[in-house]
């Protein structure tokens, strides 16, 4: 089956734009532009070419969606044998260069580690390909607006996969958000809760320079949330156990986030908890009613199995099988945009805006609480 | 004759109820006249009518006066509105009454230490009500901490939420009376039990606040979110808001994730409760069926006074506490993270 992109365009009813599958569809033919048609189904991302770039953890689960998508999909990384043996594993092709990889693509999916996403995007964008990269956008600012920059020099479409837009209970609770059941919002409380992934020592992951740690890599899923729930923000102060006490080595962080409206925000993120833990939690207090969600709660299935071993994955993942992959929905959702220009839920400004605010909180977890102020104006410069 | 004298010739412990102003005064009261070896010996309010009826109800006596009640007592629980505990144990201290004082201690650190040193110098016991220290899932964590089960413990998150109190009683969101909203109303109970979980002290204190909560009203914060540094390099933070909505199943509650070395615990103290479906007017409840820990609270209070020792909390734990309201205040009104205590003026 490949006629998903319905499922994605099920989703807007009041946010960025009016999206409905029948006539993204119809669109198919004004929206062809530089996108040359790969020999996939009929929906609108088969028409697309899309090549990952660094096909680990994530770049697995984007070669799950895009070929659950019916896109044609060409995949490298420097470690060839792994590129291989995905590639073996889900019938796609494997490039034995970026460049070669550019050739075969209409849009290059950047999956490799942080530090290593603006390189690859503004390569990607120099060689007139549209390219969606993983979150957190760049590893610092400056590299996130190269890799704008390079994106409007050569005219292509540029998106970063804030994937928690796409998971159905927090659009629900955006949407109730929007359709003023409680209200204006004033207290968010954003939990994710989660063990140490599980890479060998010496893995970019647990090198900040690379990843920007804790809060660059999980906490700015909620931080990027809070912002769309409750608008910019313009001070934040976070504490993290890693940075307190390296010593202790246990990777959590909480921030208080003001944002221009008023509302505050308390984010938590953690990887100190047992594998095979995943728990993710919201709150959203407002005016005059409450939104409350803990994944603990939430699992309509509950096995009791008598099977061995904890069941993590190296990474941990939410489980999404009963609600359709929101990895999936956006890469569809993006995929249209860069068939037909639909508007996003989100854009590349708008993951700068969070990556800033992501920033500013890892300097204050850096220097001892301090808070950090921002400028609203910036973010949506 | 003090009324451990008087005590000591009466075998019961007689206690006094100082004010039925504060709602937790309605649970004290019932569980007092229930408690074995505990003779409820009466009731005094500033309205004369509220302590009749209360007493009436408990099967106890009004008294139209504190010193006519203080006479005969051993020891009071004073419920009365925020800024009038500091009166109220003042005179207990000097009628040689033991002290049972509601949370907050006072709505500023003055008032906390005059309360404290007033005990001090008469010699008599001072409790303060922090009755989330007897919820056993509270204790659980604590006993877990303490013996090392969780490792080195590196933050504490606390949620304690709850409905706006001005269902109960207007004093409440009356910052002349209460001393502020949801801050002074909510940190003291999560801060004294991180401190007491913790075993060290708060240095540093960053909050938020705002009144975008409860609509209804505009007056003191209804919102609000601290975080706490302590001297042994624990973070620690408490979500205190009035969040809950009139709808809400409950009153609110209180929880806790601990994070250490050796991974994480959550607590969620009122989650032995059942969820009860009335009518469509009746809506949803959720009756708490855990432990009552306002009982055990004040068993502890009156073996205190019964054996004349220090309390298991301290009214040095409620000035302490005070000082971190203050603190958060301080820090609301700068933007900036303060220091706790002398170091902050
Ligand atoms: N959205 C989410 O929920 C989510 C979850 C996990 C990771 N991520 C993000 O995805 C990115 C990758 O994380 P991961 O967990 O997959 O890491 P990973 O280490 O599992 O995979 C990175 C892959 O990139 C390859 N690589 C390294 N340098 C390369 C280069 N120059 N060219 C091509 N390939 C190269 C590596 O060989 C490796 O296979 C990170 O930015 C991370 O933040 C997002």
């Amino acid at each position: 089956m490949t006629a998903t992109v319905g499922v994605a365009g099920a989703y807007d009813r009041r946010t960025e734009a009016p999206v409905d599958g029948r006539r993204a569809r119809s669109n198919d033919r004004s929206g062809a532009r530089a996108i040359r048609r790969g020999s996939g189904g009929d929906t609108v991302s088969a028409q697309l070419r899309a090549g990952i770039v660094g096909t680990g953890f994530i770049g697995e689960t984007h070669l799950g969606a895009w070929t659950a998508e019916g896109v044609t999909t060409v995949v490298y990384d420097v470690d060839s044998a792994r590129a291989d043996e995905l590639a073996g594993r889900f019938g796609a092709t494997t490039a034995s260069s970026l460049g070669e990889l550019f050739e075969a693509v209409d849009v290059v999916d950047v999956c490799t580690p942080t530090h290593l996403h603006a390189p690859v995007a503004i390569a990607a964008a120099k060689a007139g390909r549209h390219v969606i990269c993983e979150k957190p956008m760049a590893r610092t600012a400056a590299d996130a607006e190269a890799m704008l920059d390079a994106a409007r020099e050569a005219g292509v479409r540029l998106l970063v996969g804030h994937v928690v837009r796409f998971f159905p209970e927090y659009v629900a609770a955006r949407d109730a958000v929007l359709a003023g059941q409680i209200g204006d919002p004033g207290v968010l409380r954003l939990t994710r809760a989660s063990f140490r992934p599980r890479q060998p020592a010496g893995h970019w992951f647990f090198d900040h320079a690379k990843s920007g740690g804790i809060v660059l890599d999980l906490m700015i899923h909620d931080l990027d949330y809070a912002r769309w729930v409750a608008g910019e923000v313009v001070a934040v102060e976070c504490r993290s156990a890693i940075v307190d006490r390296p010593e202790a080595g246990v990777d959590h962080a909480v921030a208080i986030l003001t944002h221009a409206s008023g509302a505050i925000s308390h984010v938590s993120a953690s990887w100190a908890y047992a594998p095979p833990t995943f728990r993710t939690a919201f709150e959203i207090a407002g005016s005059h009613g409450l939104i409350e969600h803990d994944s603990a709660f939430t699992a309509p299935v509950t096995p009791y199995l008598l099977a061995s071993g904890d069941g993590a994955t190296t990474t941990a993942l939410a489980d999404t099988s009963l609600n359709g992959d929101p990895f999936r929905h956006e890469l569809a959702e993006f995929a249209r945009a860069m068939v037909d220009g639909t508007p996003t839920r989100t854009s590349a400004q708008d993951a700068l805006a969070t990556l800033r605010l992501a920033l500013a909180a890892d300097q204050s977890a850096h220097e001892g609480g301090r808070v950090v102020r921002l400028d609203p104006a910036e973010a949506v410069r | 004759m003090t009324g451990h004298e008087r005590r000591a010739a009466a075998g019961n412990v007689r206690i006094g109820v100082l004010s039925m102003e504060h709602v937790h005064a309605r649970s004290y009261v019932p569980l007092l006249a229930d408690l074995p070896g505990v003779d409820l010996a009466g009731i005094w309010d500033a309205n004369p009518e509220r302590a009749s009826s209360a007493a009436g109800g408990a099967g106890t006596r009004a008294f139209g006066s504190v010193a006519g009640l203080l006479e005969q007592v051993d020891a009071v629980v004073v419920t009365a509105p925020n800024a009038e505990h500091r009166d109220l144990v003042e005179q207990a201290a000097v009628a040689g009454v033991d002290v049972l004082c509601e949370k907050p201690l006072a709505t500023n650190v003055p008032d906390a230490r005059a309360i404290v040193d007033a005990c001090e110098r008469a010699g008599v016991l001072l409790m303060t009500a922090f009755p989330s220290r007897w919820n056993p899932a509270v204790r659980t964590l604590r006993s877990t901490i303490v013996a090392g089960g969780l490792g080195e413990v590196v933050a504490l998150e606390g949620v304690n939420t709850g409905a706006m109190p001005d269902i109960h009683a207007a004093w409440f969101v009356d910052p002349a009376r209460s001393g502020g909203g949801a801050v002074t109303d909510h940190v003291v109970h999560l801060a004294d039990l991180y401190r007491w979980m913790l075993g060290s002290e708060v240095v540093e204190v960053y909050a938020v606040a705002n009144r975008i909560l409860q609509e209804h009203f505009d007056g003191v914060e209804t919102g609000g979110l601290v975080s706490l540094r302590f001297a042994n390099g624990t973070f620690a933070t408490i979500d205190c808001s009035w969040s809950k909505p009139r709808s809400y199943p409950t009153w609110g509650g209180l929880s806790i994730s601990a994070i250490g070395t050796g991974g994480a615990i959550t607590v969620d103290a009122f989650r032995q409760r059942l969820a009860v479906y009335g009518t469509r007017e009746a809506g949803i409840s959720w009756p708490d069926w855990g432990p009552d820990s306002d009982r055990s609270m004040l068993e502890a209070f009156v073996d205190a006074v019964r054996e004349q020792r220090q309390p298991a909390v301290t009214g040095v734990d409620g000035l302490r506490a005070v000082e971190i309201v203050d603190a958060a205040y301080r820090s609301i009104e700068a933007g900036e993270p303060v220091r706790v205590g002398s170091a902050g003026g």
